[in-house]
């Protein structure tokens, strides 16, 4: 198949993402209004950044004018993520040039990743044992994901402004729960388990108590710290 | 460290493209450690909570006693409401309309 058919292959993958990334790019624009942010900065912030939970992380101490190491720190640590995703797209694009892969790894984002990461293992599975990866062709497919979902953000977060700016003074205190809300029910919503909710719960009660000991380091360092027993509790629960 | 916003941003989109393209060009063929996958897993699931937390219930280091019963109880409502439908966007529509309300009733 063509690199622009994979593309377009892509594109019809990605509307679901499209979909999902409406409501919560709207959602950074108004919170990020709201904020005080201006219209460059929350285009340039989606278009550069481009990781919703990582900008809802940077966005309070960004507008309270916090120390930069504070919102670098933050930003850093939820973009983490991206080194397993990354990591794992990385073999079905062998033999594509460093250059392209440059330019294409800015679009890669949770949910651009999973749609080209399953299609790219069914079409391996499909090949029964004799699969080679098709390079450039699975990078059609990915930026036909990644940068269509790309543009549906930058241009959510755009209208999120808009919209945020007709809405009438009395709205503050909504205008501010829409992204902590969004995010919540996300969370919920992908939750399986009981681990995951009980890493959530802590982190919200502990991060209070965190806050009032340092308001810019406190909250960081309790859900770092929830993160570190769960995980080595878990690692010592499946040793035992 | 004294730097503007434009400058941040300019920083943490750098950051995050080195975290996305560091895999991309050096990383080919390796595979990413599971129980380092899921500590980062747990790592933004807890920083995303804690930040929840802080954005609705907390102004700096003051607790904000007077609105959080109305965001925990927007929260929750949010919360169950995303769980049974098993859609966020519902889930906040209902906590946005409730702290809404609250807010008017404030007044």
């Amino acid at each position: 198949m063509s690199f622009a058919a994979r593309v377009g292959q892509g594109m019809k993958a990605a509307i679901p993402v499209w979909i999902a990334f409406v409501p919560s790019s709207m959602a950074w624009g108004i919170a990020a209004q709201a904020h005080g942010l201006t219209l460059d900065e929350i285009i340039l912030m989606s278009a550069w950044v481009y990781s919703g939970p990582a900008q809802f992380a940077v966005l309070m101490p960004l507008a309270e004018g916090k120390s930069a190491t504070t919102v670098l720190i933050a930003g850093f640590l939820m973009n983490l993520r991206f080194l397993p995703m990354s990591t794992a797209l990385a073999p079905f694009f062998r033999g594509v040039k460093r250059l392209p892969l440059l330019l294409a790894s800015h679009v890669v984002s949770a949910s651009s990743f999973i749609v080209p990461y399953l299609q790219f293992q069914r079409e391996r599975e499909a090949s029964a044992g004799c699969w080679v990866a098709d390079g450039y062709g699975n990078l059609g497919f990915f930026l036909g994901v990644g940068a269509t979902s790309f543009f549906v953000w930058v241009a959510g977060a755009a209208a999120g402004f808009g919209i945020a700016l007709g809405f009438p003074s009395g709205f503050e205190e909504a205008l501010k729960f829409i992204l902590p809300g969004y995010f919540a029910g996300l969370l919920v919503a992908e939750m399986k388990g009981w681990t995951i909710p009980l890493i959530c719960l802590a982190s919200i009660v502990t991060a209070i108590p965190g806050a009032m000991f340092n308001p810019s380091w406190g909250w960081l360092a309790s859900a770092a710290l929830i993160a570190i027993l769960a995980w080595s509790f878990e690692q010592w629960r499946s040793r035992a | 460290m004294a730097l503007s916003r434009l400058e941040l941003i300019a920083i943490l989109g750098l950051s995050a493209l080195i975290l996305r393209a560091l895999p991309q060009l050096f990383l080919v063929g390796k595979k990413f450690p599971e129980i380092w996958d899921r500590f980062l897993r747990y790592l933004s699931y807890a920083l995303l909570c804690g930040l929840i937390s802080i954005t609705l219930f907390m102004s700096g280091a003051r607790f904000e006693a007077q609105v959080a019963p109305f965001r925990g109880i927007a929260l929750a409502v949010t919360i169950a409401v995303a769980y049974k439908t098993k859609s966020a966007v519902t889930g906040m529509l209902v906590g946005t309309v409730l702290v809404l309300v609250a807010s008017w009733l404030r007044l």
